[in-house]
């Protein structure tokens, strides 16, 4: 009878080695845990190579659009196919002015109208898939960034079925800077 | 004896671990939640803020190289110091490549380095006969995104000469 009670006494769950392994667990996770996802964009090299590149037949093709967006600090300035960009329903031509005056922070610049601009250049050419970057020199990382996410999809024009952005040019080239 | 040893037990309860075992339960959960294995880690410090993109590629592995506000580094060796000067036009220290250290828009000791990276790559991409090994040329740039855009255009340029022609600029990742 007391034997018994003894046993009934001593039953209940043993954690503590569940504890030793999850403290052991815990540190281990946390050292490989990611709290920010990553994720990369792609580029060609800059056309400022001193040796001699191999020139792509392709790339001389006179129909080609050869998109080229400066970044500068004064806005943007789109040039391409010797500057037969659609003007026509702009106030500013192929200009996209920064919302403040000499652009003084990455937010300054005007993505939006830049997406825009671009949106009605697409239209025109609806194969061109590059667009060649070329940053001032002392233009922040960040703003060329951000032109790259700007000029690679219409956030505006998403599919129904597959939820994607309209591709405009996701092919980014950069090319020298100019001073 | 066996009794009044039991109800000094009593008396002076156990820890409860239960209720410890329910928070490190609903911590693990969490963690292997965001347990990764990717390729590339980020070291997250003051000198080297990533820019947020909407990019969607996922990194792959290549050569890393990190410019932040104060150094160079290839595969996580430092190359080169970056040095401040003062900015004319905002009135502010912005980081500069010293003008000793590359020859036109080359920086030397990067250069040098990347050369080697290359050759590396190469002779083990010859011996491992497939092609997923071969040298592509592809280069993971992390770059602080205050740097001034002439940097990280000499960084690729330099790389650029040692047959890099690939870059891919690591960002993180617009949740929203």
């Amino acid at each position: 009878m007391r034997k018994a009670r003894k046993e009934y006494e001593e039953k209940g769950l043993d954690l503590v080695p569940i504890m030793n392994l999850v403290t052991i667990l815990i540190p281990f996770l946390l050292m490989s845990a990611q709290f920010v996802t990553l994720a990369v964009i792609d580029t060609t090299l800059p056309a400022i190579s001193s040796e001699a590149q191999p020139v792509d037949p392709e790339d001389k093709d006179e129909d080609k659009l050869n998109l080229s967006i400066l970044i500068t600090s004064e806005g943007y300035t789109l040039t391409g196919a010797d500057e037969v960009l659609p003007k026509d329903d702009e106030e500013n031509g192929p200009n996209v002015p920064c919302l403040e005056n000499g652009c003084p922070t990455a937010e300054s610049y005007d993505y939006a109208a830049l997406t825009k601009k671009l949106v009605t250049v697409k239209n025109r050419w609806p194969d061109e898939q590059n667009a060649i970057l070329v940053p001032e020199t002392k233009v922040p990382y960040e703003v060329v960034v951000l032109t790259m996410d700007a000029s690679r999809n219409d956030p505006e024009d998403v599919d129904q079925d597959t939820n994607k952005a309209r591709d405009l040019f996701p092919f980014v080239v950069i090319a020298a800077g100019v001073n | 004896m066996a009794r009044s040893k039991t109800r000094r037990m009593k008396g002076n309860e156990e820890l409860n671990i239960t209720s410890m075992m329910d928070m490190m339960t609903i911590i693990l959960v969490f963690l292997l939640k965001s347990y990764s294995t990717d390729d590339i880690t980020v070291q997250g410090n003051d000198d080297l803020q990533l820019p947020v993109s909407s990019s969607l590629m996922p990194p792959k592995l290549a050569v890393n190289v990190i410019v932040s506000q104060r150094q160079i580094l290839v595969d996580g060796e430092p190359v080169l110091m970056l040095e401040e000067a003062l900015d004319e036009k905002t009135q502010q220290m912005v980081p500069r490549i010293p003008e000793d250290a590359k020859r036109g828009p080359k920086i030397l000791e990067l250069y040098d380095k990347m050369v080697a990276k290359a050759e590396q790559a190469k002779r083990l991409g010859e011996k491992s006969r497939s092609e997923e090994f071969d040298f592509k040329g592809q280069v993971l740039l992390q770059c602080d995104k205050r740097l001034p855009w002439e940097i990280v255009r000499d960084v690729m340029f330099t790389a650029g000469q040692a047959q890099f022609g690939e870059f891919r600029f690591v960002v993180i990742k617009n949740s929203g």
